[in-house]
């Protein structure tokens, strides 16, 4: 008898050609960004929320901390980051988007700024940031998030100016709250609304100039319509089998949330054209469809291509997710292009995380029951427990509702040493063999 | 056509083998301990269970494993995963049972299993073996006593004490602190099961508190773990009488169901030799006719004879006479 390892059979993820689109994107941005400091621009950082426009339209150059470190971690080139930041004392158990960003910070100061005669790789993306500014702190849900802004203030030596936008969590809890309804919802809205309009005093003041807002009407108004589009093409995903992913909608954050804007609707209406091509050809997203699952979780950004290939094999299309189709500008409506500032507040708001339970969950299975899914696969993230919070009670509720099974696997956004591949691969399967039996006993 | 099939439970401590016969009924099973990968232990345990069946492996008509190393057997004809087959070796054992708490080598696992016997939820320890077979066998380790008598110890307990760690690693070190600081074994060890409880009663939250309960896998014939994790539940456990071979029944089930229809239109050999006996009989061309075309009645001929005394008797008498 031999032992040996039965290789996986070889299918693979049938991707949007569309998002190779998105690939150039990034990259060109990121090159902007490098060579930003040299064109004379002024830098912002920021984490979380996409506030990305108003800097645009102030032709301030923006760095957002989480994408970074996805970036980082899509290219593998993660690691030397967190080491970097774990040698000047932030620890595992720290959001590992933090800890890769900080350590970029702190590369920039020894390579940049601190001028020790080190002779910087240009093929070593973490000293490459430029350093910030100013940076604006606008976070919903997350703890770390205004730490994560304090901790990359000190490593600049505390004299890069701070603007704090406070973004209350969404309690739900008086008789009238609902999803964007209810005296809360509003109130909040107009609080968070007034912070912007400081923020942008804020900005006007590290610019010297007055803020074009006209710029901004504009960019807002593509990036309503790129939405518009964007939630077009998810909604098509209902056909069977399902034109594109999630793991498709995973490349597409970048483009929506936080690239230039002037990219944004093209790339969108190229989605949008894919999406319906394949529809009306009956082309789905994995080559044999055969099972359609809901991704609860936040990315795996050192796993993205790989999990997508993962799931194909298995004849299952990760169809939808908490984290592509509950945030990213996701409630167009709200905007009025000629007076953004409140829609922007609110679609801050609604960052999937940032609600109560009841209305996180009910969100959820509304998506579960919109795109016919047989299974839930949730991937808790080891250092972002924000996110991984109500797990257990939506996987519950899935079962208790809908009737369907879910599995659960850790991970991490962009550290790679707590995933495990056979406890993803044991629990995947499990929950396909528990599908597929069900499938069975309702045939014989 | 093969007249049973094997169940191979591959797994990290442990392998076990199930062979069964074409009614369901065990015919032989064996637990053989194992290294990680080597595959001398389910070499070993496959071999044992076909010798106590008096079989070779060619006589089994379906193969199925499960456990880590489901995928590396070349018997195998088809591989499920462990909640799928422990599930499925559990109810046969406890035909009705809603919930299966297996506690295995380096994982433990609550299934709730629905009405009709099938997986509706589960979930597994994920982060390090606390709370499983190794962190019993470490643990034994550090108190130096033998892995059988460690749940008969651990039961004498009289103190209430407190293992907090989620590490197998470091609750070894807090069990050696603890003695260090002059506690009785007995009561570390009671703690040390306390900790199983604990952890299996946090499975059990996440799937849902359903019986009735069965205990399958190693841990299950580890008295103390019984007790504790029953005392935490607040419901009886029911054990099976081999509760390590859960995970290789269900395969062997599984393997069994599949067979079952890949035959269902296929006759035995012995079955094929009594046809060929009654047609002989029979003087049959094709199984299942009864006779040959000289030997059957006339429709005619077999009809009744007309009512004594009858008209179509007096009728009948009539023709006859013209």
């Amino acid at each position: 008898m031999n032992i040996a390892t039965n290789p996986m059979p070889g299918k693979k993820a049938n991707k949007l050609s569309a998002t190779r689109i998105a690939g150039k994107l990034v990259n060109d941005y990121w090159e902007m960004v490098w060579r930003a400091k040299e064109e004379g621009k002024l830098i912002c950082w920021y984490e979380g929320s996409a506030i990305n426009p108003f800097l645009e339209a102030a032709d301030i150059c923006w760095v957002h901390g989480e994408a970074y470190s996805a970036m980082l971690a899509a290219r593998h080139q993660e690691v030397k980051a967190q080491q970097v930041a774990e040698e000047r004392g932030y620890m595992r158990e720290l959001c590992s988007y933090a800890r890769t960003h900080l350590g970029c910070a702190v590369s920039n100061q020894r390579l940049r700024g601190d001028d020790t005669g080190a002779v910087p790789d240009d093929d070593d993306l973490t000293w490459k940031l430029p350093a910030p500014d100013m940076i604006i702190s606008a976070y919903a849900y997350c703890s770390t998030g205004q730490q994560w802004d304090e901790m990359t203030s000190r490593v600049f030596g505390k004299k890069v100016p701070i603007f704090n936008v406070s973004l209350p969590w969404i309690w739900g809890s008086k008789p009238d709250a609902g999803y964007l309804k209810g005296q809360e919802w509003e109130e909040t809205s107009d609080y968070v609304t007034r912070q912007l309009n400081d923020m942008v005093k804020f900005i006007e003041e590290q610019t010297g100039k007055p803020y074009p807002w006209d710029r901004l009407y504009e960019m807002m108004a593509d990036i309503k319509r790129a939405s518009e589009l964007r939630l077009e093409a998810m909604e098509l995903c209902t056909a069977q089998p399902a034109p594109a992913s999630f793991f498709d909608w995973v490349v597409s954050i970048a483009p929506i949330n936080n690239l230039p804007v002037a990219g944004v609707k093209n790339y969108f209406e190229t989605v949008l054209d894919e999406v319906k091509a394949r529809v009306a050809a009956g082309e789905g997203c994995v080559p044999d469809e055969k099972y359609r699952l809901f991704f609860d979780g936040i990315m795996n950004w050192n796993k993205v291509g790989w999990l997508a290939n993962k799931f194909a094999n298995y004849d299952a299309a990760v169809i939808a997710g908490r984290y592509t189709h509950m945030a990213f500008w996701q409630e167009p409506g709200l905007i009025n292009p000629n007076d953004p500032v409140r829609g922007m507040a609110q679609n801050y708001l609604i960052c999937p995380n940032n609600h109560a339970s009841p209305i996180l969950i009910k969100l959820i299975m509304d998506l579960c029951r919109k795109f016919e899914v047989d299974g839930m696969v949730i991937h808790a993230s080891r250092t972002c427990r924000a996110f991984t919070n109500p797990q257990f009670m939506i996987a519950e509720t899935a079962q208790r509702e809908l009737g369907i099974p879910s599995s659960m696997f850790e991970g991490d956004v962009t550290d790679e040493s707590f995933y495990k591949d056979e406890v993803l691969n044991s629990r995947v399967e499990a929950m396909l063999e528990a599908i597929e039996s069900r499938r069975m006993s309702v045939v014989a | 056509m093969k007249r049973h099939v094997m169940g191979i439970d591959f797994g990290s401590t442990t392998a076990k083998c199930v062979i069964l016969d074409m009614k369901g009924n065990i015919v032989a099973d064996s637990v053989a301990h194992m290294g990680a990968v080597s595959g001398e232990g389910v070499k070993a345990a496959i071999r044992d269970t076909l010798d106590k069946a008096g079989l070779e492996q060619a006589d089994m008509g379906r193969t199925v494993s499960t456990g880590y190393g489901r995928r590396m057997l070349d018997e195998a004809d088809k591989n499920y995963t462990e909640i799928t087959c422990h599930a499925r070796g559990a109810v046969a054992m406890v035909p009705g049972a809603r919930l299966v708490i297996d506690i295995g080598g380096q994982d433990s696992k609550v299934i709730s299993v629905d009405s009709n016997g099938l997986v509706a939820q589960f979930a597994m320890n994920d982060r390090c073996a606390a709370g499983t077979g190794k962190f019993l066998e470490v643990l034994a380790r550090a108190v130096e006593i033998d892995l059988e008598s460690l749940g008969d110890t651990a039961l004498e307990a009289k103190e209430k004490l407190k293992i907090s760690s989620m590490c197998a690693t470091f609750a070894e070190t807090e069990v050696i602190s603890l003695l260090a600081e002059g506690y009785a074994k007995t009561d570390v060890l009671g703690a040390v099961h306390a900790a199983i409880a604990a952890r299996t009663l946090g499975l059990v939250g996440r799937v849902g508190k359903n019986g009735p309960v069965v205990m399958t896998g190693g841990v299950a014939k580890n008295p103390a773990a019984v007790k504790y994790i029953q005392d935490a539940l607040g419901m009886p456990l029911h054990l099976p009488h081999k509760p390590q071979i859960a995970g290789a029944l269900g395969a062997a089930l599984l393997g069994l169901d599949d067979y079952r229809k890949q035959t269902a239109y296929v006759i035995s050999e012995e079955e094929d030799m009594a046809h060929e006996d009654q047609m002989a009989q029979d003087k049959a061309c094709i199984p299942g006719c009864r006779g040959t075309p000289e030997l059957v009645v006339d429709p005619a001929e077999a009809k009744p004879a007309p009512r004594k005394g009858g008209l179509k008797s007096i009728l009948s008498t009539l023709q006859d006479n013209l």
